[in-house]
């Protein structure tokens, strides 16, 4: 005797097609102008600028200047900026990959360290503890990938 | 100029192309999970974590929940886990360490992975890290540090 009963039913689908979508959505409309602002900016001196300020630091985590573009707005906007302007720059999947796992751990500061507060914890600790793990994993993942 | 928008306009457009074709059915994928009650079955292997960290038992729930959900999601449920349970102030606070540093990780390891990185590697180091931070936070923190009979 054979008891098929899934407990998933096309209602299933449906809603993780549309929470798939709701997400894509989100991520469109930040992404969208944030790939502009970017692809601009490459054609103008001002990437050169950032990249030259900002490439002894980044030269930490093997990274190149204008990567300190995709971090900044990870952090001050959302993930979803940070993945416009990787998309946009041209970066290697090591590059990439670095930037994802730094970004994992710390990201969207602003709204995040708010909630964290809520539940009471401190803000400089929160943010201390966050910049921390991305600083480490980031070393760790250019020496070892 | 103008090639410069094209260029931006086609390079954003295949980006959220590519962004939808992975993250969508990673998200069906998700629900389908759920319903078959991977939840609670995540909740049990999370259990023996729990109690490594000193925490009550019935801070496993909140913690799966923030963990593939999110925080925002999760906040509420960890606020009513609190309430409802009684969850110490050390675990609010170990609870909420561990979530900052890995929440949501399916639907930001899903994004990434659009892009071209390793979405197990992505995952596992998230998950392992924070789980590890949280093991030296709590033994940090010890229960008389704070005051969390008044949070009963």
């Amino acid at each position: 005797m054979e008891k098929v009963n899934p407990a998933f039913s096309f209602d299933t689908i449906k809603r993780g097609f549309r929470s798939g979508l709701n997400i894509t959505w989100k991520l469109a409309k930040i992404l969208v102008p944030v790939y502009f602002i970017v692809t601009i900016l490459k054609y103008t001196p001002i990437i050169n600028w950032i990249s030259a300020a900002f490439a002894p630091l980044m030269r930490v985590f093997g990274l190149p200047g204008e990567a300190a573009i995709v971090l900044v707005m990870g952090n001050v906007v959302n993930l979803y900026a940070a993945i416009g302007a990787m998309a946009s720059l041209d970066l290697s999947i090591k590059e990439i990959s670095i930037l994802a796992i730094m970004l994992s751990f710390c990201h969207s500061l602003i709204v995040e360290t708010t909630l964290a507060k809520k539940i009471g914890l401190s803000a400089l600790k929160v943010i201390s503890v966050r910049v921390g793990l991305a600083v480490v994993s980031g070393i760790a993942f250019n020496l070892f990938l | 100029m103008s090639s410069i928008l094209m260029e931006a306009a086609i390079g954003s457009f295949n980006s959220v192309k590519q962004i939808a074709i992975i993250v969508i059915p990673i998200m069906i994928g998700l629900e389908i999970l759920k319903d078959i009650g991977i939840l609670d079955k995540l909740t049990q292997l999370f259990s023996p974590l729990v109690k490594i960290y000193g925490m009550k038992k019935e801070a496993g729930f909140p913690l799966v929940i923030g963990i593939v959900i999110g925080l925002s999601y999760g906040a509420g449920i960890i606020f009513q886990a609190a309430e409802e349970d009684k969850l110490s102030r050390r675990d609010l606070y170990l609870l909420t360490y561990f979530l900052v540093a890995a929440h949501a990780v399916f639907e930001d390891t899903a994004v990434f992975m659009a892009l071209g990185v390793n979405g197990i590697l992505l995952f596992v180091v998230r998950v392992t890290v924070a789980a590890f931070f949280t093991y030296l936070a709590s033994r940090w923190i010890k229960v008389d540090d704070l005051d969390f009979e008044k949070m009963r």
